[in-house]
């Protein structure tokens, strides 16, 4: 079985958010499997953003900030 | 305010294995500042263990609700309109709330979340100290305001033991010993005249459980206090 993980991002939208924009716009790729939340500051994510993460049905959390 | 402390997820787990419903409550005042059982903690406990079961393909049916304080009755009669439907109540308070809930809400099991520790002090977020053992009878205007049966962990009342060294203490010799402080702090406030008076015995008998205080205004409503 071929097992491809739903990968939430939590980003930031100055740094990790615009470095992705600049990357689309390069036509790099990335998985459809992997959604993206922006954060205004990642320094604002707590252990419940991420538990509700997981019973959203994340396999993976990723955050980027 | 009253500190308290989660208890391990695992010793929670294993309390409420039999039931299919549950009701967590939280507590606004106290144990919502020291991080241990506020709205906050409610919602984490609650996805923790919808993540938890749902690993093993359990299935439990949780209700979230936070009251201001749950060791007053007015907050807590209304709750009681809410615990109907639920097989057993997660409390989130103090050992007062777990009581105060447990006895309103009569027909139902009322579990504890939090391991209840002391009256203590906020001295920064997460860090939290003992200030004060409710013993019945402050010292703290004779001791310049440190109290001897608090941080002295033999509860002295008359001057330090013989263990101290330094200024520390024998019982744990990274804390400063208790009567030191009084010292230094009395000295400082030219009170140094206070340690000539003799503090009687502690009257424990005052401590003997459970404590009933009954304000003067109200003797008339309730009875005498003793």
């Amino acid at each position: 079985m071929n097992f491809t993980p739903k990968i939430l991002a939590y980003v930031c939208t100055y740094c990790t958010y615009t470095a992705a924009d600049m990357a689309g716009s390069a036509r790099m790729q990335y998985p459809a499997t992997v959604r993206i939340i922006k954060y205004l500051c990642t320094g604002r994510i707590d252990i419940i953003h991420i538990l509700k993460g997981f019973e959203a049905g994340a396999d993976a959390i990723f955050v980027g900030g | 305010m009253i500190i308290a402390e989660r208890k391990p997820f695992a010793e929670i787990k294993a309390m409420l294995a039999p039931y299919k419903k549950i009701l967590i409550v939280g507590c606004g005042t106290c144990v919502a500042v020291c991080l241990a059982g506020g709205e906050k903690e409610v919602g984490l406990l609650a996805s923790q263990l919808r993540l938890a079961l749902g690993l093993e393909d359990k299935r439990l049916e949780i209700g979230e609700i936070t009251v201001e304080r749950q060791c007053d009755l007015e907050f807590l009669r209304p709750l009681c309109d809410f615990t109907a439907d639920y097989d057993a109540i997660v409390s989130m308070a103090c050992g007062a709330g777990v009581q105060f809930l447990n006895q309103l809400c009569s027909l139902h099991p009322v579990f504890p979340a939090v391991n209840t520790t002391f009256i203590g002090v906020n001295n920064a977020v997460g860090h939290y100290t003992e200030a004060c053992r409710a013993c019945h009878n402050c010292y703290l205007g004779i001791t310049g305001g440190i109290c001897p049966v608090t941080m002295c962990p033999k509860g002295l009342l008359n001057g330090p033991c013989g263990g101290t060294v330094n200024g520390h203490c024998e019982v744990d010799p990274e804390k400063e010993c208790a009567w030191s402080r009084i010292y230094h702090r009395l000295e400082l406030e030219g009170r140094l005249d206070n340690l000539r008076e003799i503090l009687p015995l502690h009257p424990h008998n005052r401590t003997t459980t459970p404590g009933t205080v009954i304000h003067p205004a109200y003797k008339r409503r309730y009875g005498p206090n003793e």
